[in-house]
């Protein structure tokens, strides 16, 4: 393959075009899920292809293939040149790119035991211990577990001279009880909901995550919630826990830092962002308590890498620090509006796609308070655990999310469960009112194997590192 | 496009080497074009040559699932193999009733040259028209425009031998001013079908309408939804609850419902993948022809749809709404129809006292209580004031945060034209909704513009 991109890159410069890349990707993809003591789905997936990106008449073209012959490669390339040209009948300027380091480079992450390696009787057996220890309750109507994982081999080489390799391993797991009584329906999921946890690394992630010691509190945890009362409107104190406050992250902080959703350019489908640039450096995002990084060197992070696919190397930059507005992820094209160097963040979900900016590890910085302590400190309040619903406005202010379980706190211990739970807010209000980050003992970094922007709509693989946060006056309980 | 006869042939070719008791193989591919616009300019514009094509392997009640982009023989003989070794290392699934029969399937017209070929100059001429629209009042416009076609074919051992080739074409318009936005969208099999210039204007005149937004208290409101936001709400009620998985799980709303009066008497919603004046499809993923199916009938809950495993489950015949074979979702309703009424939105905004114009809603999510259908989002891209039967002025956006059981038991009027509205299974399915107006429809939240 190495010839062909290299032919390909060779033919694009003699095209003379203003610039160009080519990524060729192949992914293979395994997914299991079992529920009430049987396979549901057992399938592996084997994909591969190229993309050509083109600056050509100061526009932009891409055009993609899964044929990876020499000739198709060739006609791919002209392709792409040709809606480069259809571009630039609307253009205002011509598309100019940030200066950069021309990378020769390969880049493996790190992983001990290979999940394609592990025998499939292995994979499904753990579920379905899983699923038996949830099944023990007949409340309990469905019993479920999944598992995932991906290998992808990707190079990028541009016509700058750019050549990298690139070759990265995910895993993710999770189980999860349904418990139903009538027409009520309560759920409780581990170690996350909606796949559960997902990281850069091997099946020692799975082994790690300790499933079956786990299987039976959900159980309870869901039959316990059909007879919970819903939870009452109010405004109260909140600790959220570490794998909702990456959703929390996600949507109020990861999202409207993206540059190219703050210049406008996704504002057809999820948007754009409140966080506009003349707030830059300006905007007290949250309390002095708040730091969020976007670090994509983190290891095992499932938003790690070595080169984003525009073959800028991994970095670790500020987003907000001690809670001042300082920094947005970036782009090559993006970075000159702020005249910066890109901070490498972006990202295709695939060959077909083009790269876009894509959150990479988005941390909330870990505080200095033990879980313990933290929950002592709180005289009345609620513990809100596990995402359950999610939604945002169109410029990420007002959000509401729902959670699977709520528990009372009253005088530094937990009290009785609600059901249905939901807290909203306005985002830099919201992150003024917390007070309160549990330290690096608590602190996890959470995979999202799901994030969507884009059209066509890209899904994204991303992590946010958190751990257990207060946040003070919070209205909660708005469902109904 | 490969055509009909290769791909049958040659799918059916890989079958024959098949080792396992029965097997399937389903083709999606095709090539398709994008032209993404923002700030009236072309900023992305993307073109994808692309296939995918799954087995499904048979041991007994043993299956496995494997797929592979490639149409090469030799991937497509690794595929094949991929998912006989996964069904042998697979437990029995006591619900797989075999591999469906093969069956008549309706003869529809899914594929437009002109849309096959429309180019990346045309669509950038198209989208072109928006912007010089846009210009003359100092707005922007945002949006994509895609057309592109496909082939979906169906083979498997038991004789089924199903194909069909598509287009379609969507377009999606939002246009900006300093403080207010309008949103107009269309979606066709048919590239022809698209006014590009109309959709602009109502677009244009939306935004122009809610210039100066102002805020407004959360609260219970008579709401006039435009067919985008009902088709929105519909989307993911479907997902909730018109699916064999929710229903047999007993999360959905339907679930130990049927027969039971949940919404108001004017309300009827159905399955119809065989009704060509929406994006008509024949069959399911497992070459089954597609039924209609009635999901609520005067307000009466009625039933799901099914594929062929969860069907023997419930001891009734498949719908016709299977997914393709690597999914657990079980099946899905992507051909959604709610029945029109008599009304149209001028009637609805005339006989409003006091209420709300939604031109659609965004971020919609419904997993919060499943079995009552909780629905919440916000509104987006026009959203306006009624008094006393007239539009009064724009209103900064609201969250909902409501009961569909509640809101389509509230159903005063409904519009007799209904629009197709794109979804989140583009080429094979959309939603074909009214304008509805609803009777206090709850409010919980505001935000700043």
């Amino acid at each position: 393959m190495e010839d062909r991109i290299n032919e390909t890159i060779d033919y694009l410069k003699k095209k003379k075009v203003d610039y160009a890349d080519v990524r060729h990707q192949k992914t293979c993809g395994e997914d299991i899920k079992v529920k009430n003591g049987n396979v549901d789905a057992l399938s592996r997936n084997d994909n591969q292809g190229f993309g050509i990106r083109v600056i050509a008449q100061g526009a932009w073209g891409f055009a993609a293939s899964s044929i990876c012959t020499e000739e198709e490669m060739k006609r791919v390339a002209d392709q792409a040149i040709q809606i480069a040209k259809a571009s630039a009948l609307t253009k205002r300027e011509n598309v100019k790119l940030t200066e950069t380091e021309i990378h020769k480079d390969k880049y493996q992450s790190q992983y001990s035991i290979d999940p394609f390696a592990v025998a499939i009787d292995k994979k499904i057996g753990l579920l379905l211990d899983a699923c038996e220890i949830m099944a023990k309750n007949q409340k309990i109507k469905v019993a479920e577990g999944s598992m995932e994982f991906f290998r992808t081999d990707k190079t990028f080489a541009s016509t700058e001279g750019a050549y990298v390799e690139q070759s990265i391993l995910e895993s993710g797991a999770g189980i999860y009880a349904t418990a139903v009584d009538g027409s009520e329906a309560q759920r409780r999921s581990y170690p996350n909901s909606h796949g559960g946890d997902y990281a850069s690394r091997g099946y020692e992630f799975v082994e790690e995550m300790r499933l079956l010691d786990n299987a039976e509190r959900i159980r309870e945890e869901a039959v316990q919630l059909l007879s919970a009362d819903p939870l009452p409107e109010m405004e109260t104190t909140i600790i959220i826990s570490g794998n909702q406050m990456a959703l929390q992250v996600h949507e109020s902080c990861g999202h409207p830092t993206e540059l190219d959703r703050v210049l406008g350019t996704e504002i057809s489908l999820a948007g754009g962002s409140f966080l506009t640039t003349d707030k830059l450096n300006k905007l007290k995002y949250g309390s002095e308590k708040v730091t969020i990084t976007a670090d994509a060197t983190l290891p095992g992070g499932l938003g790690s890498f070595g080169y984003d696919d525009e073959g800028i190397k991994a970095q670790r930059v500020d987003l907000v620090r001690d809670g001042l507005f300082v920094g947005y992820q970036t782009s090559r094209e993006t970075a000159l509006v702020l005249n910066q160097r890109s901070n490498g963040t972006m990202r295709a979900d695939g060959w077909n796609r083009i790269p876009l900016i894509r959150m990479t590890n988005i941390n909330l910085e870990p505080g200095e308070w033990e879980r313990d302590d933290l929950m002592k400190d709180t005289k009345s309040g609620l513990l809100l655990d596990i995402n359950k619903s999610w939604s945002i406005d169109d410029k990420r202010l007002n959000f509401q999310f729902g959670v699977e379980a709520a528990w009372e706190i009253k005088d530094g211990k937990l009290g009785k469960i609600y059901k249905n739970a939901v807290y909203t807010g306005i985002t830099p209000q919201f992150w003024n009112s917390c007070d309160a980050v549990c330290n690096r003992k608590h602190w996890h970094i959470w995979g999202v194997p799901n994030c969507g922007k884009g059209e066509p709509m890209q899904v994204m693989h991303v992590a946010h590192g958190t751990s257990p946060t207060r946040f003070r006056n919070v209205k909660v309980g708005v469902s109904k | 496009m490969i055509g009909k006869e290769k791909i049958l042939n040659t799918l059916d070719s890989a079958l024959k080497d098949s080792d396992a008791d029965q097997t399937e193989a389903v083709y999606i591919g095709g090539e398709s074009g994008l032209t993404r616009f923002a700030n009236s300019t072309i900023h992305q514009n993307v073109f994808e040559v692309n296939s995918k094509i799954y087995f499904r392997a048979a041991l007994g009640k043993k299956i496995g699932v494997a797929s592979t982009n490639s149409f090469i023989k030799a991937d497509l003989q690794k595929a094949l193999s991929n998912a006989i070794e996964i069904a042998k290392n697979q437990k029995e699934n006591p619900d797989f009733p075999g591999l469906p029969s093969k069956q008549a399937i309706l003869s529809l017209n899914t594929h437009f040259e002109k849309t096959a070929r429309f180019s990346p100059i045309q669509r950038a001429q198209e989208v072109k028209k928006i912007f010089d629209k846009a210009k003359v009042h100092d707005l922007t416009a945002a949006g994509s425009l895609s057309t592109g076609e496909s082939e979906i074919a169906v083979v498997n051992t038991k004789g089924v031998a199903c194909y069909q080739p598509l287009t379609s074409t969507f377009i999606n318009i939002v246009v900006t001013g300093d403080n207010s936005s309008g949103y107009a969208d269309y979606l066709s099999r048919n590239v022809d079908d698209v006014d590009v210039e109309n959709l602009a204007q109502i677009a244009i005149q939306k935004c122009l309408d809610s210039k100066d937004p102002q805020g407004l208290e959360p609260g219970e409101y008579d709401v006039v939804l435009e067919p985008t936001a009902v088709a929105s709400l519909l989307e993911w009620m479907n997902y909730i609850g018109f699916g064999s998985k929710p229903f047999q799980e007993g999360t959905s709303f339907l679930s130990n419902r049927i027969g039971k009066k949940i919404m108001g008497e004017n309300i009827t919603i159905y399955d119809d993948g065989r009704d060509q004046s929406a994006i008509a499809f024949p069959f399911d993923f497992e070459g089954v022809p597609k039924e209609k199916v009635s999901f609520v009938e005067a307000g009466v809950a009625k039933g799901v749809v099914y594929d062929s495993i969860s069907a023997h489950k419930d001891k009734v015949k498949s719908t016709g709404h299977a997914l393709t074979p690597d999914s657990s979702d079980g099946a899905l309703a992507l051909n959604l129809f709610i029945q029109g009424g008599d009304s149209s939105v001028e009637k609805m905004i005339k006989s409003t006292e006091r209420g709300l114009l939604v031109t659609r809603f965004h971020y919609i999510n419904g997993l919060i209580d499943t079995t009552n259908a909780l629905l919440t989002g916000m509104t987006r891209d026009g959203t306006f004031l009624i008094e006393k039967g007239k539009i009064k002025h724009g209103v900064k956006n609201l969250r909902f945060t409501e009961s569909m059981l509640k809101a389509f038991s509230n159903v005063a009027q409904i519009s007799a034209d209904r629009k197709l509205v794109n979804s989140w299974w583009a080429d094979i399915g959309c939603v074909v909704a009214p304008a509805m107006l609803m009777k206090n429809f709850k409010f919980t939240g505001k935000t700043e513009f």
